[in-house]
């Protein structure tokens, strides 16, 4: 066995810099002609562009703020500063339909709170950015990354350390502040090491990758922009936009260059089944496509089973699938199915599973049966365990099949969030990452029941319930304060359904529906998500504790069995309310995204 | 292949009927997302649908100016207009 050596990134550029055979290729929506940049034209288009962010004053340590939505301005603006010893913080650009105010409020805390002194975008969006500099203190200069293409600047070496933090990756924070997850290169090479060699037996130099995932979003940057550098893989990238667009382009690029790696979101499957007409599969052959990987979402084993179904006639191999578990806060992945394997689906009885939070096997088709899809092993070096949610020793892990939250460690795990002390004390317990994930190990092997933080997952980003609830309570005609979002699984379908439901004095048809239509309208503008069903209930309906909380995991309950509806006031119904409660586990929830509806018939 | 004003209309409804939530009414001042429920996804299977029906190429870009029905009218009629293919 060899030993692994860790390296930077800014080392494993330079290394790759004497491949002139692989490299990136750039597909774009509207030519056929695919630049093509070699590992060597990387890392010289890397030095120019850093060499540029240190003539603009950035010194080592020094944070830059990225939007950039063409991927190789993105790319070779990254890793220019990495070399340059420059912190780039990626920052998702704006995608429109009138979500703007929102947007630049996030943008806005992502600056400040990373202590940006650049920030580089294209000229377009510099524009809609407007005033954003002169909120910023530390933001010294907005920068468009046009002239920075032409720059002839040399970039003066910079000693980078495996300890020296790499980059800011922010995800969405529990309240409407995004977090700054802080990686080093020493993370980044454990993860890289993780992935490649460990869980897919990447074979430098040979296998080749497609990817249409966003470079602002950890599988898309650190999967297929920096793990390839430290193997010399060949990787095409499609605009993310031009995937959502015709889903039919991913596929053909994997089949026109042989794509051996290819990784998506559970929704980015499900729209394939569903986009992708037959005439659009002539001609493609998909038999190069070794690893299928599904990761960011919760995944569903029947919607890569109905892909797997469509695209066999084209040479998809089910067993290229690769289940993947993972989160920012450990750099990207946590654990993967073991590779030619495919899907593998653990059927667990499930009234035990939620009651008694055990994991006990029965025979697919028994009543009650709960498919939960495995997710592989740690990765050498790591660690991960399931505890009592409320365990914040972390001394006491919890036994084989035993369901609680899973938690993690070894060399992927950050070491915290950027400038911020008490988040970062939060997220551990005695020296474990808390994932918030709930879910068993069964002989060592992740399963993952679903999430304890009631976040909304809605095509792989994150969203708070108190962020919606938050905009929604904004609207003229709601209470405020009694708005309750959730997110809840349709039966069979491919992604969470948001509601949102408020409590209104506001009565008649069409006041009501002009009142909910504005309420959808705040939430796509602040938040930038469709809500599918917004509810409007009479004043006091909403449950609530005896302290006055509202209680959002009722609330979904209600709403599934259809009782939101017929209830006229909390009041007649809460004693039983809290019997009921009581005897049931915080798993309950659950019930309705594992069995579809109605669980009870 | 030409299209009236009138025509446009026509077909653009015919798409945005076809991807709205049910139960919501089409309209020239309908709010995509507000009124018709269509979320991101939804957009640009819609984007691709009004590419393919009046072929023409809408650029990415051409979403952060759009929210309803009638601003999705004049996208497609100011580039239908540059290529002289908008009758009347």
């Amino acid at each position: 066995m060899s030993v692994h050596q860790p390296r930077t990134v800014a080392q494993a550029i330079e290394d790759a810099a004497s491949t002139t055979k692989n490299g990136y290729r750039f597909v774009e929506e509207n030519t056929d002609a695919e630049p093509f940049f070699s590992h060597g034209a990387i890392e010289r288009a890397s030095a120019r562009f850093g060499g540029a962010m240190q003539a603009l004053g950035l010194k080592k340590g020094d944070r830059v703020a990225l939007i950039l939505p063409d991927n190789a301005d993105f790319i070779f603006s990254f890793l220019g500063a990495v070399r340059a010893g420059i912190v780039p913080v990626p920052i998702y650009p704006p995608t429109g339909l009138g979500k703007l105010a929102g947007y630049l409020e996030n943008t806005l805390h992502i600056v400040e709170r990373s202590g940006a002194k650049v920030l580089i975008t294209s000229s377009e969006i510099k524009l809609m950015l407007g005033t954003i500099a002169a909120k910023a203190p530390a933001l010294q200069k907005v920068v468009n990354v046009e002239p920075l293409r032409a720059s002839k600047e040399e970039l003066s070496p910079a000693k980078i350390n495996l300890d020296d933090v790499c980059f800011l990756q922010f995800t969405s924070g529990s309240t409407s502040r995004p977090k700054g997850v802080t990686l080093t290169h020493r993370n980044l090479a454990a993860n890289v090491h993780a992935i490649m060699d460990l869980g897919l037996g990447v074979r430098d130099s040979v296998d080749s990758g497609v990817s249409w995932l966003p470079l602002y979003h950890d599988m898309g940057l650190i999967g297929f922009v920096i793990a390839p550098i430290y193997h010399k893989n060949t990787i095409t990238f499609l605009p993310p936009l031009l995937f959502l667009k015709r889903p039919a382009r991913w596929l053909d690029a994997i089949s026109r260059h042989r794509g051996t790696i290819s990784f998506g979101p559970n929704f980015a499957y499900a729209l394939c089944v569903k986009r992708i007409k037959e005439q659009e599969m002539t001609g493609l052959d998909l038999s190069s496509w070794r690893v299928a990987g599904c990761g960011a979402e919760p995944i569903r084993a029947e919607n890569l089973k109905a892909f797997a179904d469509k695209f066999a006639s084209v040479g998809f191999d089910p067993k290229a699938f690769v289940c993947c578990y993972g989160m920012a806060e450990s750099t990207l992945a946590i654990s993967f199915s073991k590779l030619g394997t495919g899907v593998n689906v653990d059927v667990v009885e499930g009234d035990k599973l939620w009651s008694a939070h055990k994991a006990e096997p029965v025979a697919a088709g028994a009543e009650r049966a709960a498919p939960i899809v495995q997710c592989g092993s740690a990765f050498t070096d790591h660690d991960i365990a399931v505890f009592a949610p409320d365990d914040t020793e972390g001394q006491k892990p919890l036994g084989n099949r035993e369901v609680g939250e899973l938690r993690l460690r070894g060399p992927s795990v950050m070491e915290g969030y950027w400038d911020e002390p008490e988040l970062t004390k939060n997220a551990f317990a005695g020296g474990w990452l808390k994932t918030g994930d709930l879910g068993y190990l069964a002989d060592g092997l992740v399963h993952i029941c679903g999430r304890s933080k009631e976040v909304i997952i809605v095509n792989g980003r994150n969203y708070y319930p108190q962020d919606l609830e938050w905009e929604a309570g904004n609207v003229t005609g709601v209470r405020r304060g009694n708005v309750i979002a959730f997110g809840t699984m349709k039966p069979h379908g491919d992604r969470e359904r948001v509601v949102v439901v408020f409590e209104t004095q506001v009565a008649g048809e069409d006041a009501l529906h002009t009142l909910k239509a504005d309420v959808r309208k705040a939430v796509q503008q602040g938040i930038g998500l469709t809500a599918d069903d917004v509810v409007a209930v009479k004043v006091g309906v909403l449950p609530k504790t005896s302290s006055g909380k509202l209680q959002r995991a009722k609330t979904r309950e209600l709403y599934e069995t259809g009782e939101l509806y017929m209830r006229t006031s909390a009041r007649d119904v809460d004693r039983l309310d809290q019997v009921k409660e009581l005897a049931k586990s915080q798993l309950g929830y659950f019930r309705t995204a594992l069995f579809g509806s109605k669980p009870e018939e | 292949m030409k299209f009236s004003p009138a025509k446009v209309r026509q077909e653009l409804i015919a798409i945005l009927s076809a991807h709205a939530q049910a139960g919501s009414t089409v309209s020239e001042k309908s709010h995509l997302v507000g009124d018709l429920g269509i979320d991101s996804l939804g957009v640009m299977e819609v984007l691709a649908d009004i590419e393919d029906k009046f072929n023409l190429s809408i650029p990415d870009d051409a979403l952060r100016d759009v929210d309803t029905v009638a601003s999705v009218v004049r996208a497609i009629e100011t580039r239908l207009q540059k290529e002289g293919r908008l009758e009347g």
